[in-house]
């Protein structure tokens, strides 16, 4: 029925078999972000720097969403605010807002996402974002799921 | 970005759904199927009209219906229109799911092939295992904390 989280905010948290120093390297540098999620990435890894991340399989098509970095602490914070308008400078209200927080775990790293925006914005918004982020990448999404949905399907033969 | 057509009425949808006291208010709906703002209010830290304005706002999104019942309205929850405002959480979230499995497997990649490095740089044997770096490695306590362990739900 209703889910128990807050409906203003995504947050996960996952444990990662690699440095923080790596793990913080991999969420903030364009160079790496644009493996996991855009195609393409453009913005300074440093506090307020702006740029724009693209959605598109060829330069001719790309849509251009707003980046902008808010802070950038190695190796525990990293935190940015995307989807605000062209020519706006990122702010609560106009874009959604996600915080990365990175804590030391045995030999690894415990990562924290939040994202946040969603009451201010709409998840309409998000929801078509996040569509259009991860349509390309679908696969990616569900090949690692399907194990576990089969063992699902056994368990319930 | 482009904005569809329903985004002004997933806004509203959503901030509907936004406030704690009216998620209260459609948890109690839930259970109890229906009841009348007068039920609400009795159960409720805010007077009978502070419900009533919650509920023309749940109204409003359709997330609540009313029923002429008697002298007072009695409201019940809109079903289908929940489940479309907890299927769109599901789809953002599921995004965000998709992304951190991602980022731990080329995280998790670069730090084995960093590890790799590491051994045949610095040690010329390279089964010699680097002190700091990973005292036990052989007797790794937990073989059940598979990578995609915890992301899926």
């Amino acid at each position: 029925m209703m889910p128990g989280a807050e409906y203003d905010s995504i947050e996960r948290e996952l444990h990662i078999d690699a440095s923080p120093e790596v793990v913080f390297d991999v969420i903030s540098n364009p160079e790496h972000v644009r493996e996991w999620w855009p195609d393409e990435a453009e913005y300074p890894a440093v506090a307020g720097g702006a740029g724009r991340i693209g959605f598109g399989s060829d330069a001719d098509d790309m849509t251009w969403v707003q980046f902008q970095v808010v802070e950038a602490i190695p190796p525990r914070l990293f935190s940015f605010r995307w989807t605000h308008d062209v020519g706006e400078s990122a702010a609560a209200g106009n874009s959604f807002l996600v915080v990365f927080e990175l804590e030391p775990a045995g030999e690894g790293t415990l990562l924290r996402m939040v994202e946040t925006g969603f009451r201010e914005r709409g998840w309409a918004e998000a929801k078509a974002a996040a569509e259009h982020a991860d349509h390309v990448s679908g696969w990616d999404f569900f090949l690692p799921r399907l194990p576990v949905y089969l063992h699902t399907l056994e368990a319930r033969s | 970005m482009n904005t569809n057509q329903h985004t002004d009425v997933d806004d509203v949808l959503w901030s509907a759904i936004g406030d704690p006291m009216r998620r209260r208010m459609l948890d109690i709906l839930l259970t109890d199927g229906a009841a009348t703002a007068t039920s609400l209010g009795e159960r409720l830290p805010v007077t009978r009209q502070a419900v009533a304005k919650h509920l023309v706002v749940l109204d409003r999104a359709g997330l609540v219906h009313a029923i002429s019942a008697g002298r007072e309205k009695q409201f019940r929850v809109d079903q289908a229109q929940l489940a479309r405002a907890v299927a769109q959480l599901a789809d953002v979230t599921a995004a965000w799911d998709s992304r951190l499995l991602r980022i731990k497997r080329i995280a998790e990649s670069i730090q084995r092939s960093k590890d790799a490095g590491k051994r045949s740089n610095t040690s010329p044997k390279p089964n010699k295992p680097n002190k700091s770096d990973k005292p036990n490695k052989s007797d790794k306590p937990n073989k059940s904390d598979k990578p995609t362990k915890g992301t899926l739900q």
